[in-house]
């Protein structure tokens, strides 16, 4: 036990951890924040720039960079309707009509102080429940993570926009993109055309800054004439009653972030939106509608997305699967590094685990001071006019996803995919849906086709499966009930039930 | 659940479009390894494509139940949808993208990157040229340092091979 707390301590005594570990937190709250630059490819160039260094060098200034850049995404969400990150989508939704009203200044203490309170109840939860969750874990057979991948994809096509259908399109469109390249069971081509370029699949990053960055800024184009808001950032600091009002809902909410952080491959952008949709079918009395700067709408996503951080390292340090994108990059140099995340790492090299608790309180730490501070900078840099910064973003987005291999061909698909996702979005289908289908599009592959395997190429039996086991029985009923309070008839059944005389 | 708003203009051929692009993923899937079995590589394909093809027939469906697209009278539906969905500035911008993009090579990353800011930011609305160029050049001085020196990352020299 003494020796969990030397390393729980090492990255607050070691000068240079420290100052790795507040470096990546600054870093990561502009890599965050700024559109164009996303979490995972800083993530991706920083694994490979810290081959050379100590693994835990590397992982103190990752883990700065990913705390931060999960709340870094909120600042432009609420500033420019970019969410920098796409855990920041549902931010933009209440965050930018705050903005709107001049209330900018708020709304970035708000997520700020929630986020840190969400990242504690993470952490809290990582360092308690690690072990125990990874027991449970365990038990998860690949029709379990089918059916979580599924739902994750349902939760964004659902929560985001009035058509599940366009959702659910969005969806299977991404899963398609997914699918492009080498099948990881048989090693044939599907989607590939001969083409040495589609062989290796669709570039992932260049497809998340094409979606969400290009596509963003070619829709913004149509409000160049609208002037931006002047920002009122003086009242950064929240009251202390505005923080007790909202504080059960950001316990609930970093409580649902850190069990979705948990689940391989959903990670913040889902806890986020999940979040979000609570809190609008729980909160009665919002401050505002939501969607016109309810502040629910801002603490439910920002504590929830930072509580699925730590929530996130639970599944990678335990059973060795990524809890999402950017964990799936840290497990890659984990391996670099001679480690070997999974069951054994917790009993083999504890301190590890240790490490790595105490590392995120220290980001966690330095993210209240960095939240709160700069934002005048960055409300500057937000009253640039657009013509000025909508190119600067372009070029960010193009010096982003040409970083990851020098390869200007994913240049190309990024524009690609922004024309593609401007015209989605103009029609009204969402973009989120899809990254999280070209996300999720290998796991359900491989999950199902194990799954069916082992049911002996039967579909009945595949299927009965489903309902024979409890856990994949539970996940069914949560899928179904998703997709029914979808319909109208679900909203006409609680209508009638609600007319009922009561006696 | 289907607002009774009017269409945008190139909606509903959008949308079939999508509904065309689903049926052809389908097929395409299908060619993967056909029927063979319900393990095989193609089965997620389809399976997905599927999903695809029934979601885009409900949206299609949706979209032909709205009524059609506000035509204004001297006007005609395409012209319509340029102003709405590809006015000339979105159009102008890209073009200048595609140029950017296929420069980046040949003219190096900070000669590429100079041309598509100035004149990006022109053709968006600035038309202070000087104070556009100088912005450029300040911003793009910065993104080059930060980029080669704290990430490392190789970015192409085209014209300037040598002088940086």
């Amino acid at each position: 036990m003494p020796e969990a707390v030397s390393y729980f301590f090492m990255s607050w005594t070691s000068p240079y951890l420290l100052f790795l570990t507040a470096a990546g937190t600054f870093a990561g709250i502009y890599v965050g924040a700024i559109p164009g630059l996303s979490v995972t490819m800083a993530v991706s160039i920083l694994i490979s720039f810290t081959f050379k260094w100590s693994v835990n060098e590397a992982l103190a200034l990752i883990a700065g960079i990913y705390l931060g850049g999960v709340y870094g995404g909120s600042r432009s969400a609420i500033l420019l309707n970019i969410p920098g990150a796409p855990a920041a989508i549902a931010t933009a939704l209440d965050g930018y009509p705050l903005a709107k009203r001049g209330e900018a200044g708020t709304a970035i203490g708000l997520t700020t102080v929630v986020s840190v309170f969400g990242g504690f109840i993470g952490i809290l939860a990582l360092a308690v429940g690690a072990p125990a969750l990874s027991n449970l874990a365990l038990m998860f057979a690949p029709r379990d993570y089918l059916l979580l991948a599924i739902w994750g994809i349902l939760l964004v096509g659902s929560l985001s926009g009035k058509s599940l259908a366009k959702g659910v399109f969005a969806g299977a469109l991404g899963v398609l993109i997914g699918m492009v390249g080498l099948d990881p069971m048989t090693a044939e081509g599907r989607f590939t055309y001969g083409s040495v370029q589609l062989t290796s699949g669709v570039p992932y990053v260049a497809a998340m800054i094409g979606f969400f960055g290009v596509s963003e800024v070619l829709a913004q184009l149509h409000f160049l004439q609208v002037t931006p808001v002047k920002q009122d950032v003086r009242h950064i600091v929240p009251s202390w009653g505005l923080l007790k009002k909202h504080l059960p809902l950001a316990t609930r909410c970093s409580a649902i972030g850190t069990v979705i952080g948990a689940l391989p491959g959903a990670g913040g952008d889902i806890a986020a939106l999940m979040a979000y949709d609570h809190a609008k079918r729980t909160t009665k009395h919002p401050s505002r509608p939501f969607g016109e700067g309810a502040y629910e709408g801002l603490v439910a996503p920002e504590s929830a997305n930072n509580a699925a951080v730590p929530g996130a390292y639970i599944p990678m340090l335990t059973l060795g699967i990524p809890g999402d994108a950017v964990t799936a990059v840290i497990i890659g140099a984990l391996y670099i590094h001679g480690l070997k995340p999974g069951p054994m790492l917790m009993l083999e090299t504890p301190h590890l685990f240790w490490f790595c608790v105490g590392n995120l309180v220290l980001a966690n730490l330095f993210l209240l001071p960095m939240g709160l501070s700069g934002i005048r900078i960055f409300a500057k840099i937000v009253e640039t006019p657009k013509a000025i910064l909508l190119p600067l973003i372009l070029v960010l987005s193009a010096v982003g996803t040409y970083a990851i291999e020098n390869n200007p061909v994913h240049v190309y698909w990024m524009l690609a995919f922004g024309v593609t996702g401007y015209f989605l979005k103009m029609y009204g289908f969402q973009v989120g849906p899809v990254i999280l289908g070209i996300i999720l599009g290998p796991l359900i592959d491989v999950s199902y086709r194990r799954a069916m395997i082992s049911a002996g190429d039967e579909p009945l039996a595949f299927l009965g499966e489903f309902l024979t086991s409890p856990i994949s029985a539970i996940l069914v009923a949560a899928l179904a009930l998703t997709v029914l309070s979808q319909t109208r008839l679900w909203a006409a059944t609680i209508g009638r039930l609600r007319r009922a005389p009561t006696t | 659940m289907t607002p009774s708003d009017r269409r945008l203009p190139g909606e509903l051929v959008f949308v079939l479009v999508l509904l065309l692009f689903a049926a052809t993923a389908l097929w395409q899937a299908f060619r993967i390894s056909g029927l063979a079995s319900w393990s095989a590589p193609g089965a997620v394909p389809m399976l997905a494509a599927l999903v695809m093809l029934v979601a885009a027939v409900r949206v299609a469906v949706a979209t032909m139940r709205r009524p059609p697209a506000d035509v204004p009278p001297g006007s005609t539906l395409s012209r319509e949808f340029g102003h709405a969905l590809v006015p000339r500035v979105i159009v102008a911008f890209t073009l200048l993208i595609v140029l950017y993009m296929f420069a980046l090579e040949p003219l190096g990353f900070v000669v590429a990157s100079f041309l598509f800011l100035a004149a990006g930011m022109w053709v968006l609305g600035s038309r202070r040229f000087i104070y556009n160029a100088v912005i450029s050049a300040v911003s793009l001085a910065v993104i080059y340092v930060i980029f080669q020196t704290a990430f490392s990352v190789v970015l192409p020299d085209g014209v300037l091979k040598g002088v940086l």
